[in-house]
């Protein structure tokens, strides 16, 4: 098969600035030249058939409930070499330790504030702050317990951190699925290349988790907002695979502060939720009281700490976007050390004169919503109309504060299958970070990949597609 | 295990097995259809929906019971609970429910029965095709469990889902015995030729025609089937089986302070096991079958009190 090769002033993961391939992609490289269009044509259907026996589909907000759709799965697997994840993994362990010793201060000592790094305002008046959470003795300190830190790498060839997600980070399973898929679908790929493996990932998610309460042998549950949730699938194959329950909130409830499983021999304790429902539905007394999805008198149980909930409450604060640009700080604040992995970046439109450049030079920015998530509410400045821009002028005028905004990055491209043929197409990263007793990782993540030409946006809600994700534990093949 | 999830494994399993069995009654019916008297036809093709409950149903939405009608009816109308299509739709809900019960094998060859049903419902089916349907149907609730014989648990789980498959079983027994006896005997008052027919009609929908061979190797008689129905230890769909099954399965389950179902089953178990034909003629095969029938929906009512009951 032909690759089209990349735009130049991009950075693609296969091809260099020359258009030579990379050392560590040349077994992909000529495995794709060796590859006969209608073979892999028929493997694309074999996975499309695979994906939907599995029933690894999800819905998207906004369609019709029940409408299962498949997420786009590229063959064409994402390579990173493995000096590349070596420093990666050292900036994401510096980084999510910084995020969590954050949330432990916030909640607790306040020193950062005290130390002028974070001003008073930003961090106690931000709606995603929980005064709730204060003063609350946490096992380990932990907030953060599982992490998903969303990555790109620019047309430096550097990684920069988009996004920390620090509340229900979901994509894992596809992380799982996909590598699942391409070794039963290309077996003879993985006798040649030295890929890592991430299949480990449910035991060490599960030690994390039990490692979440100081118990000796805690009873664990994945709590999940039930079958018509988008990320149902991940729900249930993570519960299956560490070999906990999968509850909903009808499931549990609260007596003497103590959280309880209704089982068919009575109650059962339970000491370590696994929770993939957002704070605000938490526990109908605590937050939105007509929350179906939730435990009553959960908050109370978490308060006297007879239960413990991963990832905690109150964590939003740390990924909010206007935090975003302070993470470099906290890392040398709380660590002593220089950032590994960079910010993109950011201009705080609730600051006067970044507002000022930012209105000034809207049409190469991107302006994002502090609170926005999943690609919804963004303004990608060089490809909006004349009509978008002035909305966002007027948004940025009238709300500021709920502003940030970015230079336009350029996202790295890979070579993906498409109805041209094998063509460049932007990416992203999201790898899993998981703090217990020590931080761990599989070495690996989700990359999704946007599969429209030269869109940069992507998210599954918005037609992304994910591809597996190779690190490779040597490089010098 | 969660009260839910019990209940979701239950219903699951109950909804296969009933797909199972309405494929089965519906191909013996229209087989049946075709060697009967004209003037039978009708009563051979209601079957069915005598033993679903659903013959009232049926005429507020045809005039005429015609085979098309029929497999419309039960096999793929999406709008009406009893059919096949919903019984699937039910259990692929139910298996959904608790995905993190299942093995990925039983859940694979639900979900995949489910995508495949709703390619055929586009399709189409016609009294031509519709016995590869109903082979196809049979060979998923076969797949099912021996996916979930071969990769479960034995904990649990695995109980609840067995006692919805023999449960739902038990209960098929007694209707299509109840109903198919009467009309094989009133063809032996009538026309004798016809009756070997219904005799062997009433063992195929209940898959025991073999098993009546096996073990009689004699005519089929009026007491001798409804004995290996009701009476053999050893064929899988009698209801011996079913409450011997029953009752192993409860002392299994785990329970806390919950008794009664486990006390109802075994005392229906009893009477079954040291029951005999003479017992079944005294009181007269339809009443027995009604009582049975009385019992065993009470039994599945205390389980779900007993194990399931947090729902109330």
């Amino acid at each position: 098969m032909l690759i089209e090769t990349p735009d130049a002033g991009l950075f693609d993961e296969l091809f260099d600035a020359d258009n030579r391939v990379r050392p560590h992609c040349r077994m992909l490289e000529n495995w794709l030249l060796e590859s006969d269009e209608n073979l892999i044509a028929e493997k694309r259907r074999e996975a499309d058939v695979l994906f939907q026996r599995l029933g690894i589909t999800f819905n998207v907000y906004g369609e019709d409930q029940g409408a299962d759709r498949l997420i786009p799965f590229d063959l064409i697997p994402r390579v990173i070499s493995a000096s590349d994840w070596h420093k990666l993994q050292a900036g994401l362990r510096q980084r999510v330790t910084a995020l969590n010793r954050f949330l432990h201060d916030i909640y607790h000592n306040y020193e950062i504030v005290k130390a002028g790094v974070i001003s008073a305002e930003q961090v106690f008046a931000n709606s995603q702050y929980q005064p709730g959470m204060q003063n609350l003795k946490l096992p380990r300190n932990l907030y953060s317990h599982i992490a998903g830190i969303d990555l790109i790498r620019n047309n430096d060839g550097d990684f920069y951190v988009l996004e920390d997600n620090l509340r229900c980070p979901s994509g894992v399973s596809y992380m799982l699925e996909n590598r699942r898929m391409m070794m039963r679908l290309f077996p003879e790929l993985f006798a040649h290349s030295p890929v890592a493996p991430v299949e480990h990932y449910p035991n060490l998610l599960g030690e994390t988790l039990r490692a979440a309460s100081l118990q000796a042998n805690p009873t664990v549950v994945v709590l999940t907002p039930g079958r018509f949730n988008s990320a149902y699938f991940e729900h249930a194959f993570l519960a299956r695979q560490m070999g906990v329950e999968l509850v909903e909130g009808a499931d549990l409830f609260v007596h003497q502060n103590k959280v309880y499983m209704k089982t068919t021999i009575g109650p059962q304790q339970v000491d370590v939720i696994y929770r993939r429902v957002d704070d605000d539905f938490l526990d109908p007394l605590a937050g939105n009281p007509s929350s179906m999805l939730g435990v009553p008198g959960l908050y109370a149980a978490y308060r006297t700490g007879n239960v413990v909930l991963a990832n905690a409450m109150g964590t939003g604060i740390a990924d909010d976007k206007s935090i975003y640009p302070y993470v470099p700080d906290m890392i040398r604040f709380y660590l002593g050390e220089e950032p590994i992995l960079k910010n993109v970046p950011t201009w705080q439109c609730r600051k006067k004169k970044d507002l000022h450049y930012v209105l000034d030079h809207l049409p190469e920015l991107v302006v994002k919503e502090t609170q926005g998530a999943g690609g919804y509410g963004m303004l990608i400045g060089p490809k909006a109309s004349k009509k978008e821009l002035e909305t966002f002028r007027g948004l940025l005028k009238a709300h500021p504060e709920d502003y940030i905004a970015q230079p336009t990055l350029s996202l790295s491209t890979c070579p993906t299958f498409v109805d041209e043929g094998v063509a460049p197409r932007h990416l992203d990263l999201r790898p899993f970070v998981l703090s217990g007793k020590k931080i761990q990782m599989v070495p690996g993540g989700l990359t999704r990949v946007a599969l429209k030409k030269g869109s940069l946006v992507v998210n599954s809600s918005q037609g992304g597609g994910t591809k597996d994700t190779w690190v490779l534990e040597d490089d010098l093949c | 295990m969660l009260s839910r999830a019990a209940s979701s494994l239950f219903w699951m399993a109950r909804y296969l097995e009933r797909a199972e069995s309405q494929a089965r009654q519906l191909d013996v019916s229209l087989k049946m259809a075709l060697i009967d008297v004209p003037e039978d036809r009708t009563e051979q093709l209601s079957v069915p929906l005598l033993v679903s409950g659903t013959y009232d149903d049926f005429f507020q939405h045809h005039d005429e019971i015609t085979p098309q009608n029929l497999i419309d009816f039960l096999l793929l109308d999406d709008q009406h609970p009893a059919s096949v299509f919903n019984y699937i739709r039910n259990a692929r809900d139910n298996a959904l429910h608790v995905r993190g019960n299942l093995s990925a094998d039983v859940w694979e060859t639900i979900n995949r029965a489910w995508l495949d049903l709703k390619v055929l419902q586009k399709e189409g089916v016609t009294e031509s095709n519709a016995s590869s349907v109903f082979d196809w149907i049979r060979e998923r609730s076969h797949m099912f469990r021996g996916a979930a014989y071969g990769t479960l648990l034995r904990n649990d789980a695995f109980h609840f889902l067995r006692l919805g498959t023999i449960i739902e079983r038990a209960d098929t027994t007694a209707r299509v015995l109840d109903i198919r006896h009467v009309m094989a005997m009133k063809s032996m008052e009538e026309q004798a030729t016809q009756s070997f027919f219904e005799w062997t009609a009433l063992l195929n929908s209940l898959a025991a025609f073999e098993a009546y061979q096996n073990t009689y190797g004699h005519s089929l008689d009026p007491t001798s089937v409804p004995e290996l129905l009701i009476l053999s230890h050893e064929l899988p769909r009698s209801l011996h089986s079913c409450l011997e099954e029953i009752a192993g399965l409860l002392d299994r389950v785990e329970s806390g302070s919950a008794q009664r179902a486990r006390r109802m089953a075994s005392s229906l178990y009893a009477n079954i096991r040291f029951g005999d034909t003479d017992y079944i003629e005294e009181r007269g095969l339809h009443d027995y079958l009604v009582d049975f029938l009385a019992r065993i929906q009470r039994i599945a009512g205390q389980i779900q009190k007993d194990y399931m009951g947090w729902h109330q």
